[in-house]
């Protein structure tokens, strides 16, 4: 034997954690209304501009009107596409030629459009920036084009086990009706007549200057980012379309359900399981994270050290609250051979009684917070990544101490924090079950657990209630 | 400031023969620990392929002090993330971690070089090969187009060639594996004579280097270590296949032999595939996707491969209402047009002004600058290519895309075209 391996006896202790700050943040307002955000990363040439339609204006697809499900994803989609100055092809090229990516995308809470560019280039190309954002020009043959893949893209869906399970999930736990019921897309029926009028209209009616924040992240040094807003947003005047109208999106479904979408031969089964979850604004989010965190958060969490490790029913298994202006899903997802479906279905039930009913280890709860705390700065090493986490901070209306205050928060959760959040926001007595699989294999089993009425569907028949 | 950013860094041998690269960076507290072993699936031999990639499962069974599955466990609770990838050149190994975990990051590390076999067992090997398969049946047999990679490699690189098989290797191999086999091939390629150690982030030099001679120093080096040897094959002789299988939309995959990475040919090609399909303003996008509105969706690009040659491969999707020849035609236009005209003036500058932002944007990860700078110690022995390499794309003119697209794309090709399964196939 090599004796100097000894020195591998003992495991080292760790040194003293180096600080770290979020990069600090300024805020400015120029005469339109629009509102400046800027963070200086040094050593970030690669810089990040978003322009935010804020939350509280209204700002994504929460707001739309019902019948025009997804208007806001298409005309995200759509405004990279020409411009009153120069068609699809020739936008493209000119934002290529300063090496610049840019586009928009929208979510329930926003309409975010996204520039990324050298910081040699930032001039030129925010001015193109504000063509796409100001007088993007909808032509109906790229609108057409976007919206037809779309709708390819939904019928694809039904074929994904996976998507096909995340449809039905939000569609059970949601009121029929409600927005969060559906994708944030939109569906067949509300896509297929949207026209480039329609899209103009929307763009028209979301772009205000006092109702948007243009951040910039990355290395500012030296450059004269007030002129170089000024110029390309200063002259944006403001129309007086009228704000749109908020609605409740999460009004939640009455009483649990157990759906399952057959597949007959299906090798394995998309489980989903959970409820309407909780806000982003609430007081015990830290709580929430660290108790989320060792339920089914981690590689060695309760949920994936029982149903990987000790049974060996999947491959992965996870716990997660996806956290909007208003509640959004809390799902535990995942995937399992066939026979063992009504088994992990009551492994998955047990653990989330647990978590409530029992306070959790010292040791769980030290590996879960040391991860969420460690891991932190790791989440903001690009211009982009800066870009993002200030956006949330805008588009949610999170207070500017948000960020500085997570690692002191996490950090101080105790073992009665993580109980006490667990109990207010996981229930599994109220908890939906969707399954995506082979019904004949796992249907008996779970009509025998009785945790609520079995629906079946068949997505080829015509099933009266097969909407989910 | 200077806008392309330079990577500073420092360049040591252990007395065993672990390279050792280490790149201070203050900017966040975290610090990326890479390690590159030289050993891929083109040193698998006959018979016995697929052990490079079942070592990236086994290195996170545990080792002498670190329990089954305790590996990741470890690192997340200290904070950290890690992965592993395997390829056909080489396997690394990484975690980027809080800069004050960097000492556990280098010992769980080294306690898996020096005793990963006192962990390894007849149930380790049989549970992993278990992994494996299911992992198979996921990412390549249970997905549409999935085999494509299997089909154009084995198309372009004939039997006996290092590059003929993908890295998760045949599933008959692994059956077929033996413990002494698996561990045989362990003793021999993961030793410190054999890879090479990045830390980058933030860390001093002299702490980082003795901390790597405490827990490296004493592992012993493999004396006999295998020289790879560059294949010599005959020229790639045109050829198709027709795949019925279960996708939604025709599709035709092509794969040519270039030359390897490394070379300025392959600096020039990387250029040529950028005007041809990267991004929404490249020649196939802009023809097939947005004017004809023949394709889904369009691919091409070239591996980066760095025995003796290289492939250089792409796809069209065809739309549902077109027929998959006809896109075929349509890229074959395209890549004779490659070859026969100089690309425009317009058309470099876009190229190399995306290719910019693509570096920089690289170079902003931590774990990134570790990777490249592992990666080109590895195959190169000159990480100082992490600074040079953007110079390189940007010193690429005219004529060398259009020179390097004659040699590649005039040559023979394999084809591969999927089709839909008639519901008879599926049946069968």
């Amino acid at each position: 034997m090599n004796d100097r391996l000894t020195v591998l006896d003992q495991r080292p202790q760790p040194g003293e954690p180096r600080h770290y700050d979020f990069p600090d943040f300024e805020r400015t307002r120029l005469g339109n209304g629009l509102t400046l955000v800027r963070a200086h990363v040094p050593g970030r040439p690669l810089l990040q501009a978003q322009l935010l339609v804020r939350g509280d204006a209204g700002g994504g697809a929460t707001s739309e009107e019902p019948q025009q499900a997804g208007v806001t994803v298409l005309a995200a989609r759509a405004m990279s596409e020409g411009t009153a100055v120069r068609d699809a092809v020739a936008f493209v090229e000119a934002s290529e030629r300063l090496g610049a990516e840019m586009g928009a995308a929208a979510g329930w809470d926003s309409l975010a459009l996204h520039l990324e560019v050298p910081r040699t280039h930032l001039a030129q190309a925010m001015a193109l920036f504000a063509e796409m954002a100001l007088q993007p020009s909808f032509p109906a043959r790229e609108v057409e084009r976007l919206r037809d893949e779309r709708i390819n893209d939904l019928r694809q869906v039904m074929a994904d086990p996976r998507r096909r399970a995340e449809k039905a999930f939000s569609s059970v736990i949601y009121a029929a009706g409600a927005p969060y019921s559906r994708p944030a897309g939109g569906v067949e029926e509300t896509v297929a007549p949207l026209d480039r009028d329609i899209v103009a209209a929307r763009h028209r009616g979301l772009l205000r200057p006092e109702a948007c924040t243009l951040l910039v992240c990355g290395d500012l040094a030296g450059l004269p980012l007030d002129d170089i807003v000024a110029d390309s947003f200063g002259a944006w005047a403001s129309d007086t379309a009228s704000r749109a109208a908020a609605l409740a999106p999460d009004r939640r479904a009455e009483g649990r359900r157990v759906v399952l979408v057959d597949r007959p031969g299906a090798p394995q089964s998309e489980i989903r399981i959970g409820h309407v979850g909780t806000p982003r604004r609430i007081d015990d989010f830290h709580a929430l994270s660290v108790t989320n965190a060792l339920l089914g958060g981690l590689f060695n969490s309760r949920l994936n050290r029982l149903l990987r490790e000790e049974r060996g029913y999947t491959y992965g298994v996870s716990s997660g609250f996806e956290m909007r202006r208003a509640a959004g899903p809390f799902a535990v997802r995942c995937a399992v051979e066939s026979d063992v479906t009504a088994p992990a279905i009551a492994d998955i039930m047990a653990e989330l009684a647990r978590v409530r009913e029992a306070s959790v280890e010292p040791d769980e709860l030290d590996a879960a917070r040391d991860y969420l705390v460690g891991v932190f700065p790791l989440r903001f090493e690009t211009s982009a990544q800066v870009a993002d986490a200030l956006a949330g901070l805008i588009v949610l209306e999170l207070p500017d101490v948000e960020l500085d205050r997570y690692r002191p928060s996490i950090a101080a959760v105790s073992v009665d924090d993580v109980r006490a959040a667990a109990e207010a926001h996981i229930h599994p007595d109220a908890a939906s079950i969707v399954v995506v699989g082979d019904v004949a294999r796992f249907e008996a089993a779970l009509r025998a657990a009785d945790y609520a009425a079995v629906e079946v569907v068949h997505d080829d028949g015509f099933e009266p209630d097969a909407e989910v | 400031m200077n806008d392309r950013p330079r990577v500073r860094f420092s360049q040591h041998t252990l007395a065993n023969g672990l390279r050792l690269v280490i790149a201070p960076d203050r900017v966040a507290p975290v610090v990326a620990i890479n390690l590159w072993y030289d050993v891929g699936s083109k040193h698998e031999q006959p018979g016995k392929t697929g052990f490079a990639h079942l070592f990236e499962h086994f290195m996170f069974q545990g080792s002498r002090h670190v329990a089954k599955a305790e590996h990741l466990a470890i690192v997340q609770g200290a904070g950290g993330v890690l992965n592993a990838t395997t390829y056909f050149d080489r396997t690394n190994y990484f975690e980027t971690l809080p800069s004050h975990q960097l000492e556990l990051g280098l010992w769980l590390e080294a306690d898996r070089m020096a005793t990963l076999l006192d962990a390894m067992s007849q149930d380790n090997l049989d549970n992993q090969r278990d992994v494996v398969k299911n992992e198979k049946r996921q990412s390549y047999d249970n997905r549409p187009y999935g085999s494509f990679y299997e089909k154009l490699m084995a198309a372009v690189f004939p039997p006996g060639h290092p590059y003929h098989h993908t890295p998760i290797g045949s599933m008959e191999d692994l059956d077929a594996a033996s413990l002494e086999d698996v561990a045989a091939f362990f003793r021999t390629y993961y030793v410190p004579n054999n890879a090479v150690l990045t830390v980058a982030g933030d860390v001093d030099e002299a702490p980082v280097i003795e901390a790597a001679e405490r827990y490296f120093g004493p592992i012993e080096p493999n004396a006999e270590l295998p020289v790879f040897r560059r294949p010599s094959f005959a020229p790639l002789v045109s050829l198709r296949e027709l795949v019925p299988d279960d996708v939604p939309l025709e599709r035709v995959h092509v794969g040519y032999r270039c030359p390897a990475f490394g070379t300025h040919e392959f600096d020039a090609l990387e250029v040529g595939t950028q005007i041809l399909a990267g991004g929404r303003g490249s020649r196939l996008h802009q023809r097939l996707v947005r004017a004809e509105q023949t394709a889904q969706d369009v691919a091409f690009f070239a591996l980066p491969l760095v025995a003796g040659s290289s492939i250089a491969a792409g796809w069209v999707t065809a739309r549902p209402e077109v027929d998959v020849a006809t896109v075929e035609t349509m890229l074959d236009e395209e890549l004779r047009r490659m070859t026969r005209e100089v690309v425009t003036d317009d058309e470099l500058a876009r190229a190399h002004a995306l290719i910019e932002s693509s570096e920089m944007s690289a170079l902003s990860h931590m774990d990134e600058v570790a990777d490249r700078l592992s990666m080109y110690t590895t195959y190169f022995d000159r990480p100082e290519l992490v600074n040079e390499q953007l110079g390189r794309y940007l010193a690429v003119d005219a004529e060398a895309v259009r020179d390097v697209c004659t040699s590649v794309f005039g040559g023979d090709r394999a084809t591969i075209t999927y089709v839909p399964r008639t519901p008879e196939e599926a049946a069968a």
